[in-house]
């Protein structure tokens, strides 16, 4: 009788949850990341996720996920400042932030501001600006935040149930902003709802300006599941893709690439597991 | 073989009086170790310990930070740790406002109170919440720069996440020590043997005197261990305590003294006596200079030996200067009642960290007030969250006397209350350092009170526009010799200008992390021409501070005592070596993150000027 009833219970359950249209579940973020320094050493340089003059963080907290890319401005170089200095600061504080719970999930410019401000904090006197573009997945809500300054920025892409193609839903903006004059308040702002399988691809500009989107969209496609492994291969396939394209054969840049940092953030949405 | 049980016996007892005799003779900190280690192997087995992390920065009296930034503040003790095992000064720890004594060897330091109890060191303060109350059996601090600075640790008996209202608030010091130096800036990770308590805690304080340290200590996170089950002690343990309770002078003295205050005080059954033989030889005043040498405590337990003793004890002339910071977790509405009587000339006062937790209330602090306050000029009330509009009405209008007001860290006094101040017309010192002080009532404050000497607006957030207060410093406060605006969100030159020509009597300004000051403005310049009789300047983390402002310092401010220029890339070690060649007195320099001066150049400046501290922070 018991057996019945909790059985009857979960079938009643099971109909409901297929009935009601508001998904009640949580959803995360399943993330890899990979780049290159322009100097040809790979991988993590510096402490922290450090390639090159871009730096990138994934954190998360109880009521979201959130990463973030920053591409230092290597003019600084010039003046004998480390533009990887600026942005991996700006980076790690931002990370901090999160994992503080020091942010609201809807508005992903106030991280950017506040770890601005942390920056001016400090007792060492930083020099540097950098680009940075910081996304946000809600996990209740299942909307995602993004704030963008600069030239870094990133791709959501859907899968269409009925084997329809891989499509554009948001572009990186084109407009370039540069921090040392801007105000973090600056960065554009933009927030929509994802769905389970979407797909989040958070880059330096290293990675948009020498891959075309539908070379991109095609790597992207390969993506059969979920699982981190995947993930992480598919990060790094884009990631050396976009490398192979400025690399140069016998000092000869023969594909016409232009040689940068490359910074890729692969995310996709899945079911919040703990 | 039954020949060897009553051996056995017999050894046994032996034994058992070697450890008796131990107990009774061993000093107390090896005791202590050792019944921390005792408990903690027999609490195991049955009783699974606990370990947390801090999850919550309550309360806590100072910090280096700003209020609303995470880079050196309290608020990083919460947590995991994100610097050990690291050295070095980083955003990420907790940091004091202070080190050493160099913030008591300036024109604002204030005299301290006497009859201080040796036992009190603690000079700050930090309330961390955990999750779960436990037992402890061990507290870890984990101290990434310049350790050493603990000197107390207790726990509180009131669950801070509780609904209901506690129906008692206990303190138990858990461990006290006088503070020590440490050699070396190096990370540690400390872990003093604890006193067991017989409730379970999740609310730990930290005590702190920075005073033998040679640079900020940070502190990167505490971790509280527990067990969630009152460990059962064995008959060998529980006759150490026995003995302990003899011997713990300092304890009893802490826990008793203040409960004797309370409770028997008011209690007067004293015999008649027809003669005081000696006693009443001595003349009066002799008595009263040597009871002068006793903690209110000791005063409070003299009182209760004879009826002489008792009258000399209650002579108001022995609480001309009170000082009751010291028995902070024991004060509440019923000693002041009771202290009410004695205190009617009271002169200084000090409730600093007193009556938080409902301890006093606003009726019971403003009661003693009316009875003691015509008298008083100096009130110390850092840190006393219970304090609102009422009280500052209060203490306005029974303290016509008043010179001195702390009121720093009082972050629950409503930001308009402050006005009540502006009727103090004889204040000469006020410390509002953390408060929430609002503009029109800061005006009204300086307009009003212009016999104002020494002033601290350290991290005072709401106000909006500092040069407005400037302006009015300059025009009303004439008399002003130390001025503290660290961390002031906006001051510019024009602010500064108006500072300087209008109290040329500054000796002390601490304009550390003020961002809007540009040197470019030429407001360092103006500060060092105006300002002759300079003795301390903080231009802590001015990132524009140069050479042109040192060397107008070293020709202006020839008696300058303490510079500190952190964070500067603009200042070379030639116009530091002019600085130090032409102020003679200078005894603190710190150029920390001075990227110009490296160490090379540190150490050639100290090898040619050996008197003074030449303070370099480093991060790795």
């Amino acid at each position: 009788m018991f057996s019945v009833l909790s059985y009857g219970r979960l079938v009643a359950r099971a109909v409901l949850g297929g009935l009601s249209q508001t998904d009640s579940r949580d959803y995360s973020l399943v993330t890899a990341s990979c780049g290159f320094g322009k100097d040809f050493r790979k991988g993590i340089l510096k402490k922290g996720m450090c390639y090159g003059d871009d730096a990138c963080f994934v954190a998360r907290h109880r009521t979201a996920d959130v990463l973030g890319v920053a591409d230092g401005v290597g003019g600084w170089r010039d003046y004998g400042v480390d533009p990887s200095q600026f942005s991996g600061t700006l980076m790690r504080t931002c990370e901090r932030l999160v994992k503080e719970g020091r942010f609201v999930p809807s508005n992903p410019v106030g991280i950017l501001t506040a770890g601005y401000c942390e920056l001016l904090q400090n007792k060492v006197p930083l020099l540097g600006s950098s680009t940075a573009c910081i996304v946000v997945l809600d996990r209740s809500s299942h909307r995602l935040h993004t704030a963008n300054l600069g030239d870094s920025g990133f791709l959501v892409v859907r899968q269409h149930y009925f084997n329809t193609p891989f499509q554009l839903s948001i572009a990186p903006p084109e407009a370039e902003g540069v921090v040392l004059s801007d105000s973090p308040e600056a960065a554009d702002s933009t927030s929509f709802d994802v769905q389970l399988g979407d797909i989040i691809l958070t880059a330096t500009d290293g990675l948009f300006d020498n891959m075309p989107d539908y070379m991109i969209l095609q790597e992207l496609k390969k993506l059969k599941n979920s699982n981190y492994e995947s993930i992480q291969q598919t990060a790094r396939s884009i990631a050396e893709q976009a490398h192979e394209l400025f690399a140069c054969d016998n000092g000869l840049n023969v594909r016409g690439g232009k040689p940068d940092d490359i910074t890729v953030l692969l995310s996709i949405v899945a079911e919040y597991t703990d | 073989m039954p020949p060897v049980f009553p051996m056995l016996t017999v050894l046994s007892m032996f034994y058992y009086m070697c450890l008796r005799r131990r107990a009774r003779t061993a000093t107390r900190g090896e005791m202590n170790s050792r019944r921390a280690i005792e408990s903690n192997t027999r609490a195991l087995p049955i009783n699974v310990e606990i370990v947390q992390y801090a999850k919550e920065v309550l309360d806590f009296s100072s910090h280096y930070g700003s209020e609303n930034s995470m880079s050196y503040t309290m608020w990083n003790l919460a947590g995991i740790p994100n610097v050990y095992p690291s050295s070095g000064d980083f955003t990420q720890t907790a940091v004091f406002r202070t080190y050493g004594t160099w913030w008591d060897r300036c024109p604002s330091a204030r005299l301290p109170f006497k009859r201080t109890p040796s036992t009190f060191c603690s000079q700050d303060y930090v309330e961390l919440a955990f999750e779960e109350p436990v037992y402890p059996t061990a507290v870890h601090i984990l101290e990434t720069y310049h350790p050493g600075a603990v000197v107390r640790i207790l726990a509180c008996s009131a669950n801070p996440y509780s609904q209901n209202p506690p129906a008692e608030v206990r303190w138990e010091i858990l461990w006290s020590e006088a503070p020590s130096k440490v050699n070396g800036p190096q990370a540690r990770q400390f872990t003093p043997c604890i006193k067991q308590i017989n409730f379970p805690t999740n609310l730990i304080r930290l005590e702190v005197n920075s005073s033998l340290l040679d640079y900020y200590t940070e502190l990167d996170a505490v971790v509280l261990h527990g067990v969630k089950e009152r460990p059962v002690l064995s008959l060998k343990t529980s006759m150490i305590d026995m003995n302990d309770i003899d011997e713990d002078e300092d304890e009893e003295k802490f826990a008793c003294g203040m409960d004797a205050l309370n409770k028997q005080f008011s209690i007067v059954t004293l015999r008649e006596w027809p003669t005081n033989g000696y006693f009443d030889k001595l003349p009066y005043e002799l008595i009263q200079l040597i009871l002068s040498h006793l903690t209110v405590p000791d005063l409070c337990r003299l009182a209760q030996t004879c009826k002489l003793l008792y009258q000399h004890c209650c002579d108001p002339l022995q609480y001309i200067h009170l000082s009751l910071q010291p028995y902070w977790a024991r004060i509440n509405d019923t000693s002041l009642e009771h202290l009410q009587s004695r205190c009617t000339l009271i002169q200084w006062l000090n409730l600093s960290w007193t009556g938080n937790r409902g301890a006093i209330s606003v009726s019971g602090f403003s009661r003693f007030l009316k009875v003691c306050g015509s008298e008083l000029v100096r009130l110390e009330l850092s840190c006393g969250h219970f304090l609102n509009e009422t009280c500052l009405e209060v203490i306005t209008e029974m303290c016509p006397n008043l010179q001195e007001l702390n009121l720093s860290s009082c972050d629950k006094i409503p930001p308009q209350a402050f006005n009540h101040i502006a009727k103090v017309g004889s204040l000469k010192r006020l410390i509002l350092y953390r408060t929430k002080v609002e503009q029109t009532a800061l005006l009204s404050i300086l307009n009003f009170c212009s016999e104002l000497q020494h002033l601290s607006l350290g991290s005072c957030v709401m106000i909006e526009d500092y040069d407005l207060i400037a302006s009015m410093m300059g025009a009303k406060c004439k008399k002003l010799r130390s001025l503290d605006l660290w961390r002031c969100k906006n001051i510019t030159e024009s602010g500064i200008a108006e500072l300087a020509s209008g109290c040329q009597l500054l000796e002390e300004l601490d304009l550390g992390w003020c961002p809007t000051l540009q040197s470019s403005t030429g407001c360092f310049t103006n500060l060092a021409r105006k300002l002759p009789n300079l003795q301390k300047l903080f231009l802590t983390a001015n990132r524009s501070v140069c050479d042109t402002d040192i060397e107008e310092l070293a020709a202006n401010c020839t008696h300058l005592r303490q510079l500190d220029i952190l964070g500067t890339r603009m200042v070379s070690p030639a116009s530091l070596r002019k600085l130090l060649e032409s102020c003679k007195d200078l005894s603190l320099l710190d150029v920390s993150f001075c990227s110009q001066i490296d160490n090379r150049v540190v150490l050639e400046l100290n090898a040619n000027f050996p008197n003074v501290f030449i303070k370099k922070s480093f991060t790795q």
